[in-house]
């Protein structure tokens, strides 16, 4: 007899299989690249990524761009939340479609979009330039900023949604018991709803600072070679120098990464969560 | 009879007074020029089914829903116009609206920082209305391990901390079981009278109205239909709604057929029925009593029905007998005390004093 508990851990078997064989063992391999030398193991690839200059640049850039995407979606997405977590039918509606319809578009599409509006005779220059706030068209494609405005455009919903479940959940009571306590809007908002609502912003920054740190297609379609991210590099390096010890090296360093964020941020969230 | 809806009130019923009120949702007008006065002091209840506008009126008093028209005046001062923050009116919400990313502490203190209070100075007073409500050894715990009776004095400290000038509790101890319910009711009703505390309860359950407050608001469709002390309301309701939500009655409908000396004679399903009341012959009229008003002895004056014993319930404190009439209407009779010598399925002459029938008219 097996115990019931044990028949129904059973179940995770095909998906722990799956993530086994398709996902941990190709990764493992490719983790160990990094560390076989000509003869045994060794550090001596990571010693090399990171003395290197332009390594160091990318990787800063990398974490930079990550960072900065994340607060731009976050300033963003959290008031966005807040009129969806008020909206009823039909606008709930509309926002969900806004937020979900441009996933399905494909980065590709969006990223050309971008180029007609950004382009130095693009929509924004000629606006800018017609009523006279600029006498030269501005470069934006090609640059860090524009990247970090289209890759938080992208990833938005990303930021958005869990905020806005959290928001959804809140009993609607705690803010009105906090305005019958004597609180202004103010004191109300900062000592009960933004708190309520920071396991929301922990989670969304979270899947937006992992994406944003490991994207490829937007920084190749937006700033291209001249900018290289840390994903970019890892592709140049398999697909271009044929260095599989750098990129599995490089592979490594971003998967310690996106590793670290997992893990704070669901210590974060089981802080914020014991309180509650 | 009168057919008064609001007592008339003196003057030093005018603490709180709530004029005119008038509120509609999307069109729908659920509440139409209700007045309302409390003394300072009162205990107050708001009694009616779910959906009649209890709520309503509590959050537009406390200012967190705008009235269409209306005025709130509290202490002589018209509130109608202040922000709920202003108004300086704690609520004790049905689901008590615990902070729950704060500890016990935290929570009774909010209302004193959020008038602008230093961490230390509120610790006094924290520490005094914690203890208030026996809760001071729960001071640092966080409140979502606390039990419902527990939430539910850490909100009735955290509304009195701050000293309101009225208390608005909407259904306090509708999550509590039965038993922590009564004790719950006691406690909270000397602790409110002990600080000369205003409040308005909400309920749905005439039992815990009649128990804790001085007087009640009997509410149906966004109206009040009696607002008078627990006994004026069970003795002498001023509507067959009233009769009927509070207290058990038997109702039947009939027509006064004749009225002599203050005593009119209703023909009804079961026969005639006499109360003492001067409405003229014909008109169409309800008629009910009350349970433990009933004798299974009458005397030759007494109303009389005949009724078969459907079912006899020993409760302990009382027994009651379930009598069916041959019209299928349903009679209790309740007595004191543990009785026997009655058998199901026995046909029995029950009765109850003239006066003792309530009786209102009915539209046609
Ligand atoms: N925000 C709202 N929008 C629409 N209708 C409402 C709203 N709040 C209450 N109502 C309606 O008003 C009536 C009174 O509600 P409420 O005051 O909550 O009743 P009670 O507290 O007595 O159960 C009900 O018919 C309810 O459906
Ligand atoms: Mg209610």
């Amino acid at each position: 007899m097996i115990a019931r508990s044990n028949r129904i851990a059973l179940l995770a078997v095909p998906g722990l299989a799956f993530l086994a064989i398709i996902y941990a063992l190709p990764l493992f391999l490719l983790l160990f690249k990094s560390i076989q030398g000509a003869e045994g193991l060794t550090l001596a690839s990571y010693i090399d990524f990171f003395g290197d200059e332009f390594n160091r640049t990318v990787l800063w850039r990398t974490l930079r761009v990550a960072l900065l995407t994340t607060l731009l979606a976050l300033v963003i997405a959290y008031p966005t939340a807040f009129a969806m977590a008020r909206a009823k039918g039909i606008w709930l509606t509309v926002f969900l479609v806004a937020l979900v319809l441009p996933m399905s578009l494909g980065v590709i599409v969006k990223a050309f979009a971008w180029s007609i509006l950004f382009r130095s005779n693009g929509f924004i220059n000629t606006t800018l330039q017609a009523i006279g706030i600029t006498d030269e068209p501005v470069r934006m494609l090609f640059t860090e900023t524009a990247l970090v405005i289209g890759a938080a455009n992208v990833f938005l919903p990303f930021m958005v949604l869990p905020i806005y479940s959290v928001i959804r959940q809140l009993n609607k009571s705690l803010p009105e018991a906090a305005s019958s306590l004597g609180a202004t809007p103010w004191f109300r908002f900062t000592r009960v709803t933004l708190p309520l609502s920071l396991p929301g912003v922990v989670a969304g920054s979270a899947f937006t600072f992992s994406l944003a740190i490991s994207m490829y297609v937007i920084p190749s379609l937006i700033v291209g070679e001249r900018q290289q991210t840390l994903s970019m590099l890892i592709a140049r390096s398999f697909l271009y120098l044929r260095n599989e010890p750098l990129g599995s090296t490089i592979s490594a360093v971003l998967l310690a990464i996106a590793i670290f964020v997992v893990l704070f941020s669901s210590w974060l969230a089981g802080r914020l969560g014991a309180r509650q | 009879m009168s057919s008064l809806t609001t007592e008339q009130s003196p003057k030093q019923h005018r603490y709180l007074d709530v004029v005119g009120v008038t509120k509609s949702f999307k069109g729908t007008v659920v509440m139409d020029q209700m007045n309302f006065r409390v003394a300072r002091g009162e205990l107050v209840s708001l009694l009616g089914p779910s959906g009649c506008g209890k709520t309503t009126l509590l959050r537009i008093i406390a200012g967190l829903l705008e009235a269409d028209t209306g005025d709130i005046v509290l202490g002589g001062r018209n509130v109608s116009s202040l922000p709920a923050h202003k108004r300086n009116i704690s609520v004790v919400f049905q689901n008590y609206a615990l902070f729950p990313h704060l500890t016990v502490a935290e929570n009774v203190a909010f209302g004193l920082r959020a008038r602008g209070m230093s961490k230390t100075d509120v610790q006094a007073p924290v520490a005094d209305a914690l203890a208030l409500v026996r809760m001071e050894s729960y001071a640092d715990r966080p409140v979502s391990a606390l039990s419902g009776g527990q939430q539910q004095r850490v909100a009735v400290a955290r509304a009195l901390v701050v000293s309101p000038d009225l208390l608005l509790l909407d259904e306090p101890f509708s999550a509590l079981d039965r038993k922590l319910r009564e004790t719950m009711q006691i406690e909270l009703k000397a602790l409110l009278r002990s600080r000369g505390i205003t409040a308005i309860f909400v309920t749905h359950d005439q039992e815990e109205a009649m128990g804790v407050s001085d007087r009640i608001a009997v509410m149906s469709n966004g109206k009040i239909e009696q607002f008078a002390e627990p006994s004026v309301l069970y003795a002498q309701p001023a509507s067959p709604f009233v009769m009927d939500f509070v207290g058990l009655s038997t109702r039947m409908s009939g027509r006064v057929v004749t009225q002599t000396d203050g005593i009119a004679t209703v023909r009804t399903a079961i026969g005639e029925v006499r109360a003492i009341a001067d409405y003229t012959a014909g008109t169409q009229v309800q008629v009910g009593v009350r349970p433990e008003l009933i004798t299974p002895d009458p005397t030759a004056e007494m109303n009389q029905i005949k009724v078969q014993l459907d079912d006899v319930m020993t409760l302990g404190s009382k027994t009651v007998l379930h009598g069916v009439t041959s019209g299928e209407d349903k009679f209790l009779c309740e007595l004191s005390g543990i009785r026997t010598g009655y058998t199901r399925g026995e046909t029995v002459t029950w009765g109850w004093a003239v006066a003792d029938t309530l009786i209102h008219e009915v539209a046609a």
